[in-house]
């Protein structure tokens, strides 16, 4: 039973890939691509967290809707990515809550145009799996079952802990391909609301 | 360092940062094209920056080019220079500029495009088809490897499972082979050598397939590269509540085949990646290339206008300059803003103000001791007893003194800049006669003379000794005429006085001596010889000779008298007289001497006169003499008057006693009235000729004057003015008094 520990990526906020896109539209020249794409829906639910032998374990069940922009993508041979950031924060009366640990599960969807066959990669595994269908990887991928977060023993008795779930989608390309520009056509790539728990050890 | 010192540096230095902001960027914007993964990630902001700074010149130059516009409007001095300067520039950058873009956009798109043309598509498609073929041969031959095996185990269903799988992986090449149940219960395996023994389960795709009795054949890519072929087949026909059985196969694909086919898919996915992205990228690299372009564009507009303005700048500055210059402000100084020409000609102009603001103090120095040279000269000139006027070239009046007015009778120091011949309102007075006189003599081509005039003015006579002497100008024209002129009729008269009272001195020291011998020498020749005559007629010759000599000798005698008197030395014993009782005794004196005669005498006295400061005797003498002279003037008329008037009046600044003698005789001969007050002048048959000369002699001793004239109804008319002195003064007042005796009109 594995999972990382790992600092939250440093990608453009929110709010700033917004500001380019409105400078974008206004002064970008006709060619420019629009942000019209409908955006990816991405709901978390039946978020439960459970003690097994001294490790927190999770449980989590993903509502991805991926609109045909992004099956598009993926089918072209682009890579789609699920991250899962989990974050575990004690809660502090008088001051903002401090951070005691996060966590991210990363999943790969690419396309095997050769044999036809979705593969499914777990990045912190280094698991992969293949699906005939995107629907069947994707149904892989949208459900964590008994997903361990933590050691209860990292969490001192007393304080409340407060965590907190959420999934990012979007898309990546290999190494050598025009990264950069996928600024440009991952519109409908989205993010989850936070889901909270509390951990009272 | 001074204030503009420090806002040029700081410009500097905020363009300086600027411009490097903006390179970083664009390089970064470069960087980032270049598929650089440290700078994808920096790429929406890099964007931004860009467009930031993009919104950043925009305004500077929006603030900029309002500038221009409103000096434009404003007739700013530079502007249009400016402006066309800018123009110029800037149309020099922007269509370069324009023609590249427009070209390297058409480079990127096309060549773009040209990466993704159909064919390379079609290629890749074929190989991926082909490959996929290759594949499926294999693919179908352990498919049917698969049903061979399952048929076995139909056939041999009852034997040793597990040896007989052993047996048929073998003999089909299978990595691995399980018999399960269609509900993925593994009954059997046999597994080739391998690290793993434990057996994946069947996955539920695979056991789905099945158990709607279609064999399940799929390629599977391995994660490490290479490919397995999974195929999965019913066992046989099963009886009514008989387990359900499947085999499933995994066979190992040729490693060569493998690596061929994991290269197309590489290459078909790495196509497909920037197939999917060739839209973006064109549109990523057309709108960086954009975005440098107005970066560029408007920074060579902004660089048109800063240079524009470096250049234009030191002209407005000089044409500021000069304005200030012309407007007398010689404090100017240009900031030296370059050492190029357009420094030089900043630096040559300093220097020029420099010059002027020196040559200019020099002047303004030379100028105050000019007008401190003047103003002593006026002073010198106003005090000088002498007249002074100075003539320009065209004979305007340039400069005139008091006493040229007080000489000439005119305020000539009013008449500055007017004709030198229209100096005098009057056309006979005295100095509308000297300027005619003048002006013969400069139209005679004398231009440096010296020359006495004698003027009538009025009854009396003037005379005037003038030189002229021409003032330096340029070349040989001289720059206009200095005369200088004094009025020497007194010092003439002083002269002949002077003369006079020697002739009388002489003649008292050589006639009066033997005049007393001759007397008694007569009176003893008649004493003597008159008893010794007999006849009556030598008795009366003897008598009447010696008679006319004794008469002669008194007459001689009182002749030197006369001639003694007016050569005396004045010696005057000043005191306060009550001049209208003096004169009151005087009349009364000739009164009835001139009854006699049949001639009245009517005293006209002023009450406000109290009294004067002057010696008595010679007062009385004055009147005396005048009356005499009147007297004797009606002498044989018949029938005559004489008045006598005293009045209080002002001459100038000075109070003066006024006593006028009139009479109704036959006045003084016109040919020598200006000369009446000389001696020996006269017009009468008996007299000396002293009287009117004795009366000038008293009246100049009391600092007084004297006029004589004519009536304007017949008759002689003697005018004196005598100083009213304070009478609580002593003797010595007399020489203190303001009062300036008036030149001589008689």
């Amino acid at each position: 039973m594995r999972y990382s520990r790992f600092v939250v990526a440093s990608k453009p906020s929110f709010l700033a890939r917004w500001a380019v896109r409105v400078l974008l539209c206004v002064i970008a020249t006709a060619g420019a691509p629009a942000a019209s794409a409908a955006e990816a829906r991405l709901g978390l639910r039946d978020v439960a967290v459970r003690l097994d032998d001294g490790v927190y374990e999770l449980d989590a069940r993903l509502d991805l809707d991926l609109p045909a922009a992004g099956r598009r993508a993926v089918e072209s041979g682009l890579t789609l990515r699920l991250n899962y950031e989990i974050v575990i924060d004690r809660e502090r009366r008088y001051m903002l809550d401090a951070e005691v640990a996060s966590l991210e599960q990363r999943y790969e969807v690419n396309y095997h145009a050769l044999s036809q066959r979705w593969l499914v990669r777990n990045l912190n595994t280094g698991e992969q799996s293949d699906f005939g269908s995107l629907e069947t990887a994707l149904a892989r991928i949208s459900e964590l079952r008994g997903l361990p977060i933590l050691d209860a023993a990292l969490l001192p008795p007393g304080p409340v802990y407060r965590g907190r779930i959420r999934a990012v989608l979007d898309l990546s390309t290999a190494p050598d391909a025009f990264g950069w520009l996928l600024f440009w056509a991952d519109d409908w790539s989205a993010e989850s609301d936070w889901k909270t728990w509390t951990l009272r050890p | 360092m001074d204030a503009p010192t420090l806002k040029r540096a700081a410009s500097a230095v905020t363009m300086g940062i600027g411009g490097l902001l903006w390179l970083a960027a664009i390089l970064f914007m470069a960087q980032t094209a270049q598929n650089s993964e440290q700078f994808s990630r920096l790429h929406p902001w890099i964007l931004m920056i860009n467009i930031a700074g993009l919104a950043v010149l925009v305004g500077l130059l929006a603030t900029k080019l309002a500038q221009l516009i409103r000096d434009w409007r404003g007739h700013v001095i530079g502007s249009r220079l400016k402006a066309r300067m800018v123009w110029i520039f800037g149309v020099l950058a922007t269509l370069p500029i324009l023609l590249v873009y427009f070209f390297a956009v058409q480079f990127l798109s096309k060549g773009i495009d040209s990466w993704f043309n159909v064919e390379i598509r079609r290629s890749l498609d074929d190989a991926l088809v082909l490959s996929r073929s290759a594949l499926e041969v294999r693919m179908r031959e352990h498919l049917a490897d698969s049903a061979l095996v399952a048929d076995e185990l139909a056939l041999m269903r009852g034997t040793t499972m597990p040896g007989l799988l052993e047996s048929l992986r073998r003999q089909v090449g299978a990595l691995e082979l399980i018999v399960a149940t269609d509900t993925g219960s593994i009954i059997a395996v046999s597994k080739g050598l391998s690290d793993d023994f434990v057996p994946e389960a069947v996955p539920d795709e695979v056991l789905l397939q099945v158990r709607q009795g279609q064999p399940f054949v799929s390629l599977e890519p391995q994660q490490e590269g290479g490919y397995l072929i999974r195929t999965a087949v019913r066992v046989g026909v099963s009886l009514p509540g008989e387990e359900r059985l499947i085999v499933q196969g995994i066979f190992p694909v040729a490693e060569r085949l493998g690596a061929l086919a994991d290269t197309v898919q590489a290459a078909y996915k790495q196509f497909g990646e920037k197939d999917y992205l060739r839209q973006p990228l064109k549109a990523s690299f057309i709108l960086t290339l954009t975005v440098v372009l107005l970066l560029s564009l408007l920074a060579a507009w902004y660089g048109a206008i800063f240079t524009a303005q470096r250049l234009v700048q030191p002209i407005q500055d000089l044409v500021q300059g000069t304005r200030a210059v012309a407007q007398g402000d010689l404090d100017t100084k240009l900031p030296l803003t370059s050492h190029d020409e357009m420094g030089f000609l900043v630096h040559s102009f300093n220097d020029m103000i420099k010059r002027l603001r020196r040559a200019r103090e020099e002047s303004r120095r030379a100028q105050q001791a000019a007008e401190t040279e003047r103003a002593n000269l006026a002073v010198i000139l106003a005090r000088l007893s002498t007249g002074v006027i100075s003539l320009e070239r065209d004979w305007r009046v340039r400069t005139a003194n008091r006493a040229a007015s007080m000489i000439l009778g005119e305020d000539i120091e009013s008449r500055v800049g007017t004709e030198f011949d229209t100096i005098g309102a009057d056309p006979g007075g005295l100095a509308r006669q000297f300027a005619e006189s003048c002006r013969q003599r400069f139209s005679a081509g004398a231009t440096e003379w010296r020359e006495q005039f004698a003027f009538m003015a009025g009854m009396s006579r003037r005379i005037l000794m003038c030189a002229c002497t021409p003032l330096p100008g340029e070349g040989d024209a001289p720059g206009g005429y200095v005369l200088v002129f004094d009025d020497i009729t007194v010092m003439l008269q002083a002269q002949r006085e002077a003369a006079w009272g020697e002739v009388a001195r002489r003649l008292a020291h050589e006639i009066k001596n033997p005049l007393t011998p001759i007397r008694l020498s007569a009176e003893r020749l008649r004493h003597k010889l008159l008893p010794a005559m007999a006849d009556p007629k030598d008795v009366q010759m003897l008598e009447r000779a010696t008679e006319t000599i004794v008469q002669q000798v008194e007459a001689m005698k009182e002749m030197v008298n006369a001639f003694s008197e007016y050569a005396r030395a004045p010696r005057l014993e000043m005191s306060a007289v009550d001049l209208n009782r003096m004169v009151t005794e005087v009349s009364d004196l000739y009164r009835a001497q001139g009854a006699m005669r049949g001639v009245k005498l009517r005293v006209h006295l002023d009450p406000a006169i109290d009294s004067v400061v002057a010696d008595p005797g010679r007062l009385r003498q004055l009147l005396n003499n005048l009356l005499t002279n009147s007297v004797e003037a009606l002498e044989g008329q018949g029938q005559g008057s004489i008045s006598v008037t005293t009045q209080r009046a002002m001459r100038g600044d000075t109070e003066v006693v006024e006593i006028a003698v009139e009479d109704d005789g036959p006045g003084f001969q016109r040919e020598v009235i200006g000369q009446v007050f000389d001696p020996y002048v006269t017009t009468k048959a008996k007299g000396t000729g002293l009287g009117l000369a004795i009366v000038r002699k008293i009246v100049e001793e009391h600092g007084g004057h004297v006029e004589a004239d004519n009536r304007a109804g017949g008759g002689a008319r003697v005018c004196i003015d005598l100083p009213l002195h304070d009478t609580g003064t002593d003797s010595n007042a007399r020489g203190r008094g303001s009062y300036e005796p008036r030149r001589e009109r008689a």
